[in-house]
């Protein structure tokens, strides 16, 4: 009888356990392949956790002041709302809109220009930029490797405390690729656990023949690098993708962003000039500039009647997630990165 | 007693039989005199320059014997730099003894496929400055110095030459034509680039550009066997 009980308890147990193990990283229902390739950064919990620290710590900047997570807020997913502008180490104001960041595993090309073609090399932007962290990716190394905690965590994963640029940058392209948003209203009711008001359905009709085409569902862009048809902005002077390829068909081409969350992601574009929702779609209602490298969707202008923009924002607040934007597992790791003593 | 014997003359011999490897070794130098950092060299015109950094990368080294390949090194990329003397020594320590050629070839700098592929390890990891890092790519060579031709700031100029995509690709082949001299030593004057930019109207390239594609064509110009 005894054994019973205790063949039974380690049945429990071990369903417990088996239960409680999550999937690292998640294909939902109906999507296409991500193009991360993950044969060639694998991931393990505990890379995650050192990319996760990494994100919230303040060593990767010159001055200790500034982390990843001072651009990138968990709860508006990972966007500087408010903030049009990007602020950076003493105050620095950057030229660009700190994007938001989720579903990074399916993304082709990064920044807003497509500067950065692979995710494992991302972070070396924001470290080595003067008004963002305005660090080297060698000090930063310098650093981590006299640090005891990320030795012990470096070694807990790699089973070899030497810590490089490599290790560190795959450990941070890591968690952000577990960074995943797939619950929102629309999710469900694709997956037929919901519906939409009459005012949503229309709104995604409306979407649907307008805006698909470039924030392609389901993952809101077709991750491209298109021009909207946005007049300059004479104190920036930003011209896109054409300072990457000097190319002048790449004049005003910016990065296709994921419409996903865009509840919280204001202000908009790239330079973070509209407030509201509202006045993005009067931009694509009405002042579209009839660029030579426009495409073809916005070259006959949009048509919407005031009920029908109504209808249209009423869908795009269905694109929230909240069970994304609440996830304990993309903030601050309080069980890692208890106290600044730790990390001397 | 014998069999000491044996024992010494293979300890002795050991230096004998390493030396027999196949080593690549770059002799960095200007006007035909080894390169000296921050020493004021007089050019042809009257002007004067001096090196702080001197880097690159030799990738796909392969020999060749009547123009087929004989060998070629597997993950094949060095990092080359004038501050850091062991680097200049390439250890082709897989290479078959025995084997003919007449011609070596490799390129300079970093091909589009490991561009594409983030970040890497060993000489190719980020940390050795050798990567851009507001947008993609290796730098393939990098030269920095002063001179007075420079009207910049502490005279300064800057020479990083990379890119790999959007048709300004900068990665170089380099052959040459050897005998099986050992080990193979290559000579790089850095006169011969410099003489070849005109350092009052150029002396900054920081990104993947035209200037950048011009001056890679340039390159092949340094090289020679000794
Ligand atoms: C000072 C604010 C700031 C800091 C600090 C910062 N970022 Fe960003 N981030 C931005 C801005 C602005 C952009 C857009 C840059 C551009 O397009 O040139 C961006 C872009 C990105 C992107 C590209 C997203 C996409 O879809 O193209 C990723 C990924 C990212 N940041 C991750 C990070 C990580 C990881 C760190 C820490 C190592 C970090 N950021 C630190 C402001 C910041
Ligand atoms: C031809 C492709 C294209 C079409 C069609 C298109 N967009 Fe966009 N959209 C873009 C690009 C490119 C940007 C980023 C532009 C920039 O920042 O300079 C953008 C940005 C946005 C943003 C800002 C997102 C953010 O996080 O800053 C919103 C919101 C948006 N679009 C909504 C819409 C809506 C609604 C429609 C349909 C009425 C639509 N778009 C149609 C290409 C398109």
């Amino acid at each position: 009888m005894r054994k019973l009980i205790y063949l039974l308890f380690i049945i429990f147990v071990g369903f417990v356990s088996f239960k409680t193990i999550e999937p690292l990283f998640v294909i939902p229902k109906g999507w296409q392949k991500p193009t991360y390739d993950f044969t060639k950064n694998k991931l393990t919990q505990e890379k995650i956790n050192i990319g996760r620290a990494l994100f919230y710590d303040n060593i990767l900047s010159k001055d200790s002041t500034t982390s990843c997570a001072s651009c990138h807020l968990s709860y508006t997913a990972f966007a500087h709302t408010d903030h049009a502008l990007s602020h950076g180490i003493n105050n620095r104001i950057g030229t660009r809109n700190a994007p938001a960041l989720f579903n990074l595993a399916w993304s082709k090309k990064l920044m807003w220009d497509g500067a950065i073609n692979h995710l494992d090399a991302q972070a070396l932007a924001p470290i080595h930029n003067k008004d963002e962290m305005d660090e080297t990716i060698t000090h930063v190394v310098e650093k981590l490797n006299a640090s005891i905690l990320y030795k012990k965590l470096f070694y807990a994963a790699y089973n070899d405390s030497m810590i490089t640029g490599e290790k560190t940058l795959k450990c941070i392209a890591q968690f952000l690729v577990t960074i995943q948003s797939y619950h929102s209203k629309y999710d469900s009711v694709m997956n037929h656990q919901s519906t939409f008001t009459n005012q949503e359905k229309k709104g995604y009709h409306l979407f649907q023949k307008n805006c698909a085409s470039c924030h392609a569902e389901p993952l809101f862009t077709n991750n491209e690098l298109v021009t909207n048809g946005l007049i300059v902005d004479e104190t920036l002077n930003d011209m896109g993708r054409m300072k990457i390829t000097q190319n002048v068909n790449d004049s005003l081409v910016f990065k296709i962003p994921s419409l996903r969350n865009i509840e919280f992601t204001y202000p908009y574009m790239h330079d973070g000039r509209f407030k509201k929702l509202s006045e993005v779609i009067t931009h694509y209602t009405s002042t579209v500039q009839p660029y030579k490298n426009l495409p073809n969707q916005l070259k006959k202008a949009i048509v919407l009647t005031s009920n029908e923009k109504v209808d249209l924002i009423a869908f795009l607040l269905t694109l929230t997630d909240r069970h994304f934007l609440y996830n304990r597992a993309y903030q601050f790791p309080k069980n890692i990165l208890t106290t600044t003593k730790d990390k001397q | 007693m014998r069999f000491f014997f044996v024992f010494f003359f293979c300890i002795l011999s050991t230096p004998l039989f390493a030396q027999q490897k196949n080593k690549l070794v770059f002799h960095h130098l200007f006007t035909n005199k080894p390169l000296v950092f921050n020493e004021n060299y007089i050019l042809k015109n009257k002007d004067t320059v001096s090196i702080q950094t001197f880097k690159y990368y030799i990738s796909s080294i392969q020999f060749l014997k009547n123009k087929k390949v004989v060998w070629k090194e597997k993950k094949s990329v060095h990092l080359i730099d004038e501050e850091n003397s062991p680097s200049k020594i390439i250890d082709l320590d897989n290479m078959p003894d025995g084997i003919e050629f007449d011609e070596i070839s490799f390129n300079i700098g970093i091909d589009s496929a490991t561009n594409y592929a983030g970040v890497q390890g060993g000489d190719l990891d980020p940390t050795k400055g050798m990567y851009w890092t507001w947008q993609n790519g290796y730098i393939n060579f990098k030269i920095e110095g002063k001179s007075t031709f420079c009207k910049t700031r502490n005279n300064a100029f800057q020479f990083h030459i990379g890119g790999y995509e959007n048709g300004l690709a900068t990665l170089q082949k380099i052959s040459l034509k050897i005998n099986n001299k050992k080990p193979l030593e290559i000579n790089l004057d850095v006169e011969k680039l410099i003489e070849q930019i005109n350092l009052s109207t150029q002396n900054e390239i920081m990104q993947p550009c035209k200037e950048a594609v011009e001056i890679a064509n340039k390159l092949s110009l340094l090289f020679s066997i000794q």
